[in-house]
Parts: C-alpha cells; sequence; structure tokens
C-alpha cells in the first residue's frame, strides 16, 4: 500500500478515512494511458504483421520485418549513420555546453542573457528554417563546407544544445553549484579538482538527462539532415522518409525501424538513468549508513 | 597561529560603499566577531579575507603576510558557509578529508587527521552518510571539522548559525567556541545577531553603513556603547528623544543626566529595560501607565507610557515576575532609573539653532 495522506494536501480540518482515487481519476489516467500507448502498440503490431488490411488484428505475425531490417546493408548503414552523428554531436554539446554554464555561473554572469537567448531560438525557429540558414550562411562563407558531415554535426549540436543546457543549468541551481565552488576554492582545490571532483559529480543527474535528449533529438532529426546534406550522409529519419515516398511502400519495414530506435532509446535512457542515480537514489532520509562512494 | 590585520580595506559595488576603511586587529587565537544588519559589509570584509571578494584598496594581512596577490586556495584560511555548502557527492567523512586531499596530503595523515576532526565535532556515528541524511546540526558540524581539517591559521564563520533552529543554534554556539578554543584558531565570526555575538566573541565589531561603529569587549559593548548606533543595536534598549534644559536630560523625575554636549536642544537617552526600577505609585519617582504586561519566563517586561507637558514617552520596563505579580495592566506606577545607566547622545540629525 502506498501512503496516500503524504499525496494529499495538507488538508488539516478534513479527516476522511482512507482516502481512495475516485473512478474518475482512474477513467482519465486510463483514456490518457490508451492516447499514448495505442500508436506505439499499433506501430508494434504491424512491425511483427504479415497481412494487416481485412481485420482488426493482423493475419499473422513473422520477424521477417526485421530480418530485413538487420541484412538491407542500406538500413543497416543508415542506423549506423545516425547512432555515430547522434553520438558525437551529444558529446560535442557536453563539451561545449558544460564549461559554459558553469562559467555563467560562476564567473561571468553577465553571459547568462545571451547563453538563455540562444537557447531559446530552436524553440522558436522550425528546424527547416534554421536548416536553410546554416544552409545559406555556409554557402557564403565557407563554400567548400557545404554538404558535408561536419555541417551537420554542428547544425544538430547547435539545435540541440538547449536541452542539454536547461537540465544541466537547472542541475547546477539545485546544487547550489556558486556556493559549492567558493567552499571547494576555500578548501584549496584547483579549479580543475573543482570541476572534476565537486561540480561534475554534483550535477551529473542533470548531464544525463539532458544528454539522452540530445541524443534522442538529434537520432530522431529529419529538416536539418536533409537539407544540410540530404542523400549524402543518409541518416535513419532519410531513409524512412524515403521508404515512405516509395510505390512499393515498405510500411512493415518502417514500422520495424521505429520499433528498433524507439527500443534504442528506452534502453540508453534505462541505462543512463541506472548509471547516473549516484547518489540521488541514496538520498534516503534516515537511510542506514552506506559505506563510502567509489 | 597568526593575527589578522585589515589596513584600510574599501571596496565599493558602483556607487554603494560596502567597505569604507576598515581598520582591525585580530589578534593570534581571537574569535572576533562582525556585528551588524544586512547590508552593513560584514559579509563583504569577511569574503575578502577568504579571497572571494578583492578590496578597491587597502591591505588585509594574515600573520605578516599580505594577502592581495595571493588567491583563495592559498590562503591559510578555513570558512563555514551559512547554507553549510558541504559536497553532496561526497561522505561526511569525505568531506573532511578533501581539503586533504587536493593539498596532497599523504593518505595516512588524512586519515588520522580526519578521525581526529570526527572526534573533535562528534561525528563518529555520521563519518558514512551524505550530507543529505544528517541533520542541519551535524552539517555544519562537518563543515566546520572540513574547514579545520587542514589546520588553517584563520577561521573564517558566515552566519554558520542563521539556518539552524533556535535550540540547535544556542547548543551549535557553544559548540564552535569550544572547538575554537581548543584549537587556538583565530576565528572571525560574522552574525547579525547580538546576543550571539556577544555568546561567543572575545571582542565584536559593530559595524553600519561599511564602517566599524565601535570595536570592543562584549561587555563594554554591552555596558558603554560609543555611538547610538551601537547602543540600540546591542541588547534591547529604550531610546528616547528629550529636550535639553539648561545642560540637563530628564524624564520627569525618574532619571536628570547632564547634556551629552553643549548647544543642543535636544538629546537621545539609552536606558535598559532592566534598569528601570517600578514601584507602586505611592513611592517617589515619575508616575507611568502600564500599557501591556508580558510574561517572559523569569522576568516580566512592562510597557510604560508617562506623559509630560512635552510630550507621551514610550518605553519598557523588565521586573521580576515575582514583583511584577502586584502590578496589573492600566495600573499606575513609579518608575525611577539610575543615572549611572543612563547614556546620552546628541541627536542623529543635527538641529539648526
Amino acid at each position: 500500500m502506498t501512503a496516500p495522506a503524504v499525496v494529499t494536501a495538507p488538508s488539516v480540518a478534513t479527516s476522511r478515512p482512507a482516502p481512495r482515487r475516485s473512478v474518475a481519476s482512474w477513467l482519465l489516467f486510463g483514456a490518457i494511458a490508451v492516447y499514448l500507448l495505442l500508436p506505439m502498440l499499433a506501430v508494434m503490431l504491424y512491425a511483427f504483421a504479415t497481412v494487416w488490411q481485412a481485420r482488426i488484428l493482423p493475419d499473422g505475425y513473422t520477424f521477417d520485418h526485421f530480418a530485413t531490417v538487420f541484412t538491407e546493408p542500406r538500413i543497416v548503414a543508415a542506423i549506423a549513420r545516425s547512432l555515430v552523428l547522434s553520438f558525437v554531436v551529444t558529446l560535442l554539446d557536453i563539451v561545449i555546453v558544460l564549461p559554459a554554464a558553469y562559467w555563467s555561473r560562476v564567473r561571468n554572469k553577465r553571459i547568462r542573457p545571451l547563453i538563455e537567448v540562444g537557447a531559446a531560438i530552436p524553440f522558436v525557429l522550425p528546424f527547416l528554417v534554421i536548416a536553410f540558414g546554416i544552409d545559406r550562411l555556409v554557402g557564403m562563407v565557407t563554400p567548400s563546407f557545404q554538404n558535408t558531415i561536419w555541417i551537420l554535426i554542428l547544425g544538430q549540436a547547435a539545435v540541440a544544445f538547449p536541452f542539454l543546457y536547461w537540465s544541466v543549468d537547472g542541475a547546477m541551481s539545485a546544487a547550489g553549484i556558486e556556493r559549492l565552488s567558493e567552499a571547494a576554492e576555500t578548501c584549496g582545490a584547483r579549479p580543475r579538482q573543482i570541476v572534476w571532483r565537486i561540480v561534475i559529480p554534483s550535477i551529473r543527474v542533470g548531464i544525463v538527462t539532458g544528454s539522452i535528449l540530445v541524443f534522442a533529438t538529434t537520432f530522431g532529426e529529419f529538416s536539418l539532415a536533409q537539407v544540410l546534406v540530404g542523400a549524402g550522409f543518409e541518416t535513419l529519419p532519410l531513409w524512412q522518409a524515403d521508404a515512405l515516398l516509395q510505390t512499393t511502400g515498405r510500411f512493415n519495414d518502417l514500422a520495424a525501424t521505429t520499433i528498433l530506435s524507439f527500443g534504442l532509446l528506452v534502453v540508453l535512457a534505462a541505462v543512463l538513468v541506472w548509471w547516473g542515480r549516484g547518489q540521488t537514489a541514496q538520498a534516503v532520509p534516515g537511510g542506514g549508513v552506506r559505506v563510502g562512494g567509489r | 597561529m597568526a593575527g589578522v590585520t585589515l589596513q584600510g580595506v574599501t571596496k565599493r559595488f558602483g556607487t554603494v560603499t560596502a567597505l569604507d576603511h576598515i581598520d582591525i586587529q585580530l589578534r593570534s587565537g581571537e574569535l572576533l566577531a562582525l556585528l551588524g544588519p544586512s547590508g552593513c559589509g560584514k559579509t563583504t570584509l569577511l569574503r575578502s579575507v577568504a579571497g572571494l571578494e578583492h578590496p578597491d584598496s587597502g591591505a588585509i594581512l594574515i600573520g605578516d603576510r599580505d594577502m592581495s596577490a595571493v588567491p583563495t586556495r592559498e590562503r591559510p584560511i578555513g570558512m563555514v558557509f551559512q547554507n553549510y555548502a558541504l559536497f553532496p557527492n561526497l561522505t561526511i567523512r569525505q568531506n573532511i578529508a578533501f581539503p586533504l586531499e587536493v593539498r596532497k596530503r599523504p593518505a595516512s595523515a588524512i586519515r588520522s587527521r580526519v578521525a581526529e576532526m570526527l572526534e573533535l565535532c562528534r561525528l563518529e556515528t555520521q563519518a558514512d552518510r551524505y550530507p543529505n541524511q544528517v541533520s542541519g546540526g551535524q552539517a555544519q558540524r562537518c563543515a566546520l571539522g572540513r574547514a579545520l581539517a587542514p589546520s588553517p591559521d584563520v577561521l573564517l564563520l558566515d552566519e554558520p548559525l542563521s539556518a539552524l533552529d533556535a535550540l540547535v543554534r544556542v547548543r551549535l554556539r557553544d559548540e564552535i567556541r569550544r572547538v575554537q578554543q581548543l584549537v587556538k584558531t583565530t576565528a572571525l565570526y560574522v552574525t547579525h545577531d547580538q546576543s550571539e555575538a556577544m555568546a561567543i566573541a572575545d571582542r565584536v565589531a559593530v559595524m553600519n553603513h561599511g564602517r566599524v561603529e565601535q570595536l570592543a569587549s562584549p561587555a563594554e559593548l554591552y555596558e558603554e556603547p560609543d555611538t547610538p548606533f551601537a547602543a540600540t543595536f546591542v541588547g534591547a534598549r529604550n531610546a528616547l528623544e528629550l529636550p535639553v534644559v539648561s545642560g540637563r536630560v530628564r524624564l520627569g523625575a525618574a532619571f536628570d543626566v547632564s547634556a551629552p554636549g553643549p548647544a543642543q536642544t535636544r538629546a537621545l537617552a539609552f536606558f535598559r529595560p532592566e534598569d528601570v526600577v517600578v514601584e507602586d505609585a505611592a513611592t517617589a519617582g515619575q508616575p507611568a501607565t502600564i500599557d501591556l504586561k508580558v510574561f517572559l519566563g523569569s522576568t516580566t517586561r512592562l510597557h510604560l507610557r508617562t506623559v509630560l507637558d512635552t510630550g507621551s514617552y514610550l518605553y519598557q520596563a523588565d521586573v521580576p515576575s515575582r514583583l511584577a505579580q502586584r502590578f496589573e495592566q492600566g495600573d499606575i506606577v513609579s518608575v525611577v532609573v539610575d543615572p549611572a545607566h543612563v547614556r546620552t547622545f546628541p541627536t542623529m540629525i543635527e538641529e539648526e539653532t
């Protein structure tokens, strides 16, 4: 049993015995669950279906579509490209955003407005607009970089960085990173020791959360990949778009790749969250004595 | 051990002067409290000693070494912050070990020093917990242990008790004093709570508007405040603005003292509630009405009102509760204050005469 008293608002006057969730709240919960899960379930069924046309449920089930996905070199290559791209972009964002966020809090608060405006742009402008903007700018300034993977990496890093920035900045604020840095300084720590031994460990959850978001954004991003490089570097979303437009319509294979990329992100998120839970999981008030960390 | 010398330390933030030529000499092993309201510059001064703020002019010496070119991490200091500032990813033990580890002390020395600190701060049973698993008092004791672990010349404490409950506050205050005297380190202690400053410090510097108004022992400060600000800030005091008549300041028949200076038409008179003697109305003295009676335990505070032809004066008297039993709200009593316990100052705003 859960402890409902903790959940309910601090109502002192009313003393209802054993409060339980009302039927309406269960109905609402069910409706939202169906709304969110039904499309996923449908895609999943489609990925395993032999023929699914005349009846409510597929006529039969098969692993053939997954076999196709894993054996067709073009799809495997697209998945590999997407993985590498997402990984590089995530790393790049971590390397750029962490120092910037830290600097903006501890050393120079005046650069904060600049970063915040930059971090709002990808939420305001459609990626397609940004993509054409980048393409035109690169075409004018450094034409040799046009249609290269480097432009794609930089562009993706630019549109995905706000996810990392906001979660890292929030984690820094929650940890009180300015005060911790000062405390470490009075302890005699050098800047490098402060960053590696205090700052990064105390905002680890924020880094992990933000990185997952950056990775997922890049993995599923279509507009920039299409505009900046296109067929020259076919990522999974580009292959999916292509498969959708083909007259033969490879819908089952599409569903299989969708399930694959979704499953990949779920596993990745689970691994990173498990790894990143660190001391947060040990934050059990009055919990037993635990013998030191690493 | 080393003392601390502050010479003409000045710091401005834009147009605001946070520190205005501060001169303080801390003796070796002394605990000096910086006392004042928020915004008086006391925290800025402390942070300047730590190297977290950089004064515009003036010098800060620890021992006889000028600190102006020395970065925080190389200063011989330990600091305790208001909200503990413990490292959340390290246990209590690891927090205390941190300043020793970053200074690359040998592992065996670290182990024995940490054990010593855990014992000194009474944290042996909490040693392997994380900061969010211990109470506020334990967290601040850990911060104290962390600050003292590398045996700093100077211990800096920035309102270390203000985040704690009243009960824990008093206990930890005495604890900090005990530890500081045991390790004989020079300490600078920032607080806005005058009773805290009085209880813990060898000397108190009362600060206001970036200046030191008075630097004295707690007893001296309590008995003989130099300025009206020091007088009001230290201890609950009655402050009455009274007319000066032929060089004398009077509150009816309650007291009659000489004026603070010549050519004044008004003066400020300070006296403590506990120095007001309250008797039955029949006795000689100045009649006063009891507006309010507040039971405080061993004493009872009477809010008194005296009406003279120069105006109506409100002040307070602390009376032993057993004596106060015979007075009721609304009663008229007779009031006398020993002139030796009345301090007068020129009014803060000088009047044109």
